[in-house]
C-alpha cells in the first residue's frame, strides 16, 4: 500500500485529506510543519507528498527544495497545496521540482486522481 | 511688372548688331552708286566712301560705349539693387561703374543707411524687448521641463505651444505640430465641441478620449483674456479607466453569485445537522439531496474563488505605478544605483519590455544584491531578460551556486528603506504579483536568481531621446486667418509653407527614374522651423547610375533597407498637413511625388518662375546663382541633399518676400498669377 504524507498546519484539511487518501486505499502519515514533515520523511519513508507551501517557520518551498537537494529524496512525488493560487506561485513550484500544484479550494475528486496517476507513473 | 523695364541684353544686342548692319550695308550701296554715278578720284573718292560709312560706323560704335557704359552698369545695378532688397545684410561691395559710377557714393550710402537704421532698429527692438525675453527665456525652460504633457491651441484650434513632455507622451504620433490642427492630434468628434463650451472664466473641463490604444484624459482650459485660446494637459487614464471599467467592475459583479452559494451552502450544511438530529430513516433521501447540494456549491464557490484571485493579479499588473520600461534602460538605472564606479552588471541576451515600478524594482534589486554579496563574486554578474509567454524574467546570473530557498525567505523580510513607508522584499514582490527564486543553470557552472514580471507587447527599443527642441511655441499662429477660409487671400507672410527637394536616379522620370531621398523644412509665419524636417531615403528598387551618384553621392547601400516610396509619401503627406508647397522647379520635384493614391492637390510655390518673373532681364535663375545673388549662407556639404537644399530654397523664399511685397504682391492668389505668367511667358526650351 503506497504510503502518502499530508504536510499542513491547518487541522481541518489535515482532517479531510486523511480521510479521503485514506479512502482512496492510502496509508496516511501526516505533519502540521516543515521540520515534522522532514523527520516523517526520514522514518516513515513515504510514496508522495501532499505539501502546504504556507508552512510555519520553515516555508513549503524551503522543504520542497531540501528534499530534492537530496539524492535519497530526489525523485519522492510531491504535489504542492496551497491556498495562494498566483500563477508565479505555481511557477516558482514548478521551476523548484514540484511534480505538481493544486490551489486550494480544489476538487477532491481531482485530487484524488491526481495523486493516483503520479504514483501510478513514479512506480510503474 | 518687369514690362518697361531693361530689355533682355539679348534683345538690345541683336538690335544694335541689326541697325548698324544695316546701316553699314545702306553705306556701301550708296557709296557703290555714288561712285558710279560720279566717278570720284584720289580724296574726293576715299572721302565718299568714308562719309558713307561713317553713319553704320557710328552706330556700331555707340552700341558699344553704350552697351560698356550703360547697359552693363544699368544691370549690375539692377542686380545690387536685388541683392539689397532681398538680403539686406549680405555686403556686396560691388559699385556702379561707367557713366554710372557717379551714382556709387549715393548707393553706398543708401545701403550703409538703411543697414545702419536696421541694425539700429533691431538693437532698439532687442534692447527694450531683453526683460521680456528672459521672462520668455524662464516661462520656456519652466514649460519644458514641466512633466505634465501640456498644449495651447488658437481658437481655430491650431497648435501654437507645446512642451516637451507633450512630445514624449505622443511620441509616435505624427499629429503634433505647430500650426497643426488639433484633430490630427486627437481625431475625436467631442473634442471641438468641448472646446466651444468652455467656460470663459478659466474652470477646467475633463474629457476621456480614446487615442492610440489609450484612454487619455484631457483637461481644458479657456485662456482667460486670451483671444480664444485654449491650454490642454493630458495624462494617460488607460490603467485606471481598465480597472474600473474591467478588473474592478467583475469584481465588484462576481460578489452576488458567492454571496447566494454560500447562502445555499450554510442553509444546506444546517438542514442536514437538523436532519441527523431527527434520526429519522425516511429522511434518507433528502440528506442526500442536501448533500449533493454542498458539494455542488463547494465546488462553485471554489470555482468563483480562483477567478476573483485570478483578477486581483490581473489588476496588479495593471497597476498604475506599473509602467513600461526597456531593460536595457532598467539595467543602466540599476548598475548606477548599485556601483557606479565599477559597473557591476553585464547585460547579456536580448534586451525587451516589461511593465514594472522602477523606483521600487531598483531598491529592491539593491537590497537583494547586498545580502547576494556571499553568492556574487566581486567581478560583476550578468543580467539577463528572458521572454516567457506572460511574463518576462528578469534573471541575475553568476558563476556559482543557487541561493536556498531559506535565505530568500529572510530577505523577503527585508524593509526597503529607501522607498515611502518602507515597505518589505516581499511587500514591493506582492505589488508585482511576483516572487523570486533561485536556480542552478543546468550546465552546473552558473546560478541565477529569477524575478518574473509583467510583459509589455511593445517591440523594438525606444527610440532616442531627441535633443530639446528650438521652436516649441509660435504665438502669431493665432493671427493666422481660420483655416477655412480660401488660402488664396492668405498674406503670403502668414502662410505655412513646406519647402521640399527630391534626389532621384536620374531626370527621365517618365522613364522610370524615381525618387532616391526626400527633404523638406517647414516655414511658419515667414520663419523656418530648424527642428521641424522631414528627410527620408527612399528604396528605389532599382541601381542608381553612378552619373547621378556624382550630383548627391547617394549610393545603392544608402537606400538598401529604406522604405518605399509610397510609404514614404503617405508619411510626406502627413508631414505636410494643410502647408503649401515651395520648390525650386517644382515642376520636376511634383512629377517626381507623383504616385497613385496619394494626392499633393495643395498650391505649390515656385521660387525658380518667381525669380524669373522678378528679374527678367537677368541670366542665371538656378538654385546656387540665386543663393550667390541673395548672398545666402547654407553650411558646406548640405547641397546637393534632398533636405540641405530644401533648406536653401526656404531661404530663396524667405528672400524673395520682401521684394514681392515692395511690388504689391501680398496674398497667395497674386503670387499664383504671378508664377503662371512667368510660365506662359518661358521658352519651354530653357526649362
Amino acid at each position: 500500500m503506497a504510503k502518502v504524507l499530508v504536510v499542513d498546519d491547518e487541522p481541518n484539511i489535515v482532517l479531510s485529506l486523511e480521510f479521503l487518501m485514506e479512502q482512496a486505499g492510502f496509508e496516511v502519515v501526516t505533519a502540521e510543519d516543515g521540520e515534522q514533515a522532514m523527520a516523517r520523511v526520514n522514518d516513515s519513508q513515504p510514496d508522495l507528498l501532499l505539501l502546504d507551501i504556507s508552512l510555519p517557520g520553515m516555508s513549503g518551498f524551503d522543504v520542497l527544495e531540501r528534499l530534492r537537494g537530496d539524492a535519497a529524496t530526489a525523485h519522492l512525488a510531491i504535489i504542492m497545496l496551497t491556498a495562494h493560487g498566483r500563477d508565479v506561485e505555481r511557477e516558482k513550484g514548478m521551476a523548484l521540482g514540484a511534480d505538481d500544484y493544486i490551489t486550494k479550494p480544489f476538487s477532491t475528486q481531482s485530487l484524488v486522481q491526481k495523486v493516483k496517476a503520479l504514483l501510478a507513473g513514479k512506480q510503474p | 511688372m518687369t514690362r518697361g523695364g531693361l530689355p533682355k541684353r539679348q534683345r538690345l544686342v541683336g538690335l544694335w548688331l541689326l541697325l548698324s548692319g544695316i546701316s553699314l550695308f545702306g553705306g556701301a550701296v550708296f557709296a557703290a552708286w555714288l561712285d558710279t554715278q560720279l566717278a570720284p578720284a584720289g580724296w574726293a573718292r576715299a572721302a565718299l566712301w568714308i562719309g558713307s560709312f561713317s553713319g553704320g560706323a557710328t552706330i556700331f560704335v555707340a552700341g558699344l560705349i553704350l552697351e560698356r557704359m550703360l547697359f552693363t552698369p544699368l544691370r549690375h545695378l539692377q542686380a545690387q539693387l536685388v541683392c539689397l532688397v532681398g538680403n539686406p545684410d549680405a555686403h556686396d561691395e560691388q559699385l556702379p561703374e561707367g557713366w554710372l559710377k557717379g551714382l556709387g557714393p549715393d548707393l553706398r550710402r543708401v545701403s550703409e543707411n538703411w543697414r545702419a537704421d536696421r541694425s539700429r532698429l533691431a538693437t532698439a527692438h532687442a534692447e527694450g524687448a531683453r526683460s521680456a525675453a528672459r521672462i520668455r527665456q524662464e516661462l520656456e525652460t519652466l514649460l519644458q521641463v514641466l512633466e505634465t504633457p501640456l498644449l495651447l491651441c488658437d481658437h481655430h484650434r491650431r497648435v501654437m505651444l507645446f512642451n516637451q513632455a507633450a512630445e514624449d507622451f505622443f511620441i509616435d504620433n505624427t499629429g503634433l505640430g505647430l500650426g497643426k490642427r488639433l484633430e490630427a492630434l486627437l481625431p475625436v468628434s467631442s473634442l471641438p465641441q468641448a472646446l466651444s463650451q468652455l467656460p470663459r472664466d478659466g474652470s477646467p473641463r475633463e474629457l476621456l478620449v480614446p487615442c492610440d490604444n489609450r484612454w487619455l484624459k484631457v483637461i481644458l482650459r479657456r485662456v482667460p483674456g486670451s483671444d480664444g485660446e485654449t491650454l490642454l494637459t493630458f495624462s494617460d487614464a488607460t490603467a485606471s479607466w481598465s480597472n474600473e471599467m474591467g478588473v474592478r467592475a467583475e469584481l465588484a459583479q462576481i460578489l452576488t453569485p458567492i454571496r447566494q452559494h454560500t447562502a445555499s451552502l450554510t442553509s444546506a450544511a444546517d438542514a442536514l445537522i437538523q436532519l441527523r438530529d431527527q434520526n429519522d430513516p425516511s429522511t434518507s433521501l433528502l440528506r442526500q439531496r442536501f448533500e449533493r447540494v454542498i458539494q455542488e456549491e463547494g465546488a462553485t464557490l471554489g470555482e468563483h474563488v480562483a477567478k476573483i484571485g485570478q483578477l486581483l493579479d490581473d489588476m496588479q499588473h495593471q497597476g498604475e505605478r506599473l509602467t513600461p520600461m526597456w531593460s536595457n534602460d532598467f539595467w543602466q538605472a540599476l548598475d548606477e544605483r548599485l556601483d557606479p564606479e565599477r559597473r557591476l552588471i553585464t547585460p547579456v541576451g536580448m534586451p525587451a519590455w516589461f511593465k514594472g515600478d522602477a523606483p521600487a524594482l531598483i531598491a529592491l534589486f539593491n537590497s537583494l544584491v547586498k545580502h547576494l554579496s556571499n553568492y556574487l563574486p566581486d567581478s560583476g554578474f550578468e543580467g539577463e531578460m528572458c521572454l516567457g509567454n506572460k511574463r518576462v524574467y528578469l534573471d541575475l546570473i553568476w558563476r556559482g551556486k543557487a541561493i536556498p530557498e531559506h535565505e530568500l525567505a529572510e530577505w523577503r523580510q527585508q524593509p526597503l528603506t529607501s522607498l515611502p513607508l518602507n515597505p518589505s522584499v516581499a511587500d514591493v514582490l506582492r505589488q508585482h504579483a511576483s516572487d523570486i527564486w533561485s536556480l542552478a543553470d543546468e550546465n552546473g557552472i552558473y546560478a541565477r536568481l529569477r524575478l518574473p514580471l509583467p510583459a509589455m507587447e511593445r517591440v523594438g527599443a525606444p527610440r532616442e531621446i531627441a535633443p530639446p527642441r528650438p521652436e516649441f511655441h509660435d504665438f502669431g499662429i493665432a493671427d493666422l486667418p481660420p483655416p477655412s477660409e480660401a488660402l488664396a487671400s492668405r498674406s503670403l507672410r502668414s502662410l505655412e509653407v513646406v519647402a521640399f527637394d527630391t534626389e532621384t536616379t536620374g531626370l527621365e522620370l517618365r522613364r522610370g527614374d524615381t525618387v532616391i531621398s526626400l527633404g523638406a523644412c517647414r516655414l511658419v509665419n515667414a520663419r523656418l522651423l530648424a527642428s521641424e524636417t522631414f528627410d527620408q531615403k527612399v528604396d528605389p528598387q532599382r541601381p542608381i547610375p553612378p552619373a547621378s551618384t556624382a550630383i548627391h553621392g547617394i549610393v545603392d547601400a544608402d537606400v538598401a533597407g529604406a522604405p518605399l516610396l509610397d510609404v514614404v509619401l503617405t508619411r510626406f503627406r502627413d508631414y505636410v498637413g494643410e502647408a503649401v508647397l515651395l520648390a525650386h522647379n517644382a515642376a520636376f520635384d511634383l512629377l517626381a511625388i507623383s504616385h497613385q493614391g496619394i494626392a499633393f492637390d495643395i498650391p505649390v510655390i515656385d521660387t525658380l518662375l518667381i525669380s524669373r518673373a522678378l528679374d527678367e532681364a537677368l541670366v542665371g535663375h538656378d538654385l546656387d546663382s540665386l543663393a550667390q545673388r541673395y548672398g545666402l549662407t547654407f553650411p558646406p556639404d548640405t547641397r546637393h541633399t534632398a533636405l540641405g537644399d530644401a533648406r536653401v530654397t526656404a531661404k530663396l523664399w524667405l528672400a524673395l518676400l520682401p521684394r514681392l511685397e515692395a511690388r504689391g504682391i501680398d496674398t497667395l492668389e497674386q503670387l499664383l498669377a504671378l508664377q503662371a505668367n512667368a510660365l506662359d511667358r518661358q521658352d519651354a526650351s530653357v526649362l
